[in-house]
């Protein structure tokens, strides 16, 4: 039952904007020290932390979830696959 | 009496009435637009990192920006984002007094990172970048940031637009709290895009 003092869920809102800011900060000095796959798994980690928390996905029934992750997971895919190869034969030409 | 032939009916697996995905058809059309704006800026993205791999050398980007200002940039948007759904959380707890008030603490977030934006661009301006060229030897360096943070920021422009309209419809008392949802995975999204820029953009 929701205490009336305390709406819904507001200590989970708080307790990841703090990870939030925690990722940031990390990601920062990845970002200083260049280390691109640590930081796309920061990307990932903070994606699924305001997309499960803040966007209530962690509470929504699972087929609305897949529908937002398989639309980007193959969004992701067909790009790598048509940028990836061609940029890497320009970045082999240079 | 004739004996009628029955009439065959089609049958559908589903029986019709609440939507399969176990939301109402607004939600799941924000969804639905929330997906397709995402691949706008996936396909900036993109770009923006297929001009990286072709190009021989790129601006570094701590000589260009001033990365504590775009660190709190971040943390303006994150925390408005906290603020979102508090203001959501309250508002599903029927609290109108903390709606509004947590509205407009994430509307002030949405222009003070605004205006943070708009400062950074006119220090580049000063500076001579363009959609055409910029003093670090990259010409597409200045044309994908215009470009990228341009479209972020209009998309900010936007939702602190929406947000105003939810705020005064809640002041009249005339806004239900699956509205005040609405609006708030639009702004999550604002700021997961920002998340997205800022690494891609400003870090790697």
């Amino acid at each position: 039952m929701t205490n009336p003092q305390h709406p819904f869920r507001i200590k989970l809102y708080w307790i990841t904007w703090a990870w939030l800011l925690v990722l940031t900060v990390v990601m920062l000095f990845l970002g200083s020290a260049k280390l691109v796959p640590l930081l796309l798994v920061g990307i990932m980690a903070k994606a699924s932390f305001i997309g499960a928390n803040f966007m209530h996905l962690r509470f929504e029934r699972i087929a609305l979830v897949v529908i937002v992750v398989v639309a980007i997971i193959f969004t992701a895919a067909a790009l790598f696959a048509g940028i990836a190869s061609d940029g890497v034969h320009i970045r082999n030409l240079l | 009496m004739s004996e009628t032939q029955p009439v065959h009916i089609l049958e559908s697996p589903w029986g019709g009435g609440v939507s399969p995905f176990g939301v109402e058809w607004q939600k799941l059309m924000m969804w639905i637009f929330i997906i397709s704006d995402a691949l706008l800026f996936a396909g900036f993205l993109a770009g923006y990192g297929f001009l990286r791999l072709a190009s021989p050398s790129w601006p570094l980007q701590s000589e260009v920006f001033d990365l504590r200002l775009i660190t709190l940039m971040t943390f303006v948007l994150i925390s408005s984002s906290a603020t979102m759904a508090t203001a959501v959380g309250a508002a599903q707890h029927g609290n109108q007094k903390m709606v509004i008030r947590f509205l407009l603490l994430t509307i002030l977030g949405g222009l003070t990172f605004l205006g943070l934006q708009a400062y950074e661009w006119s220090h580049l301006i000063a500076q001579g970048a363009s959609l055409s060229g910029n003093p670090w030897g990259v010409p597409l360096f200045s044309a994908s940031f215009f470009v990228i943070t341009g479209f972020h920021g209009s998309h900010v422009l936007s939702g602190i637009i929406i947000l105003t309209v939810t705020a005064i419809r809640t002041t009249l008392g005339r806004s239900r709290a699956e509205g005040v949802e609405l609006a708030g995975l639009f702004w999550h999204f604002v700021d997961l895009v920002w998340v997205f820029i800022f690494t891609f953009f400003y870090l790697i």
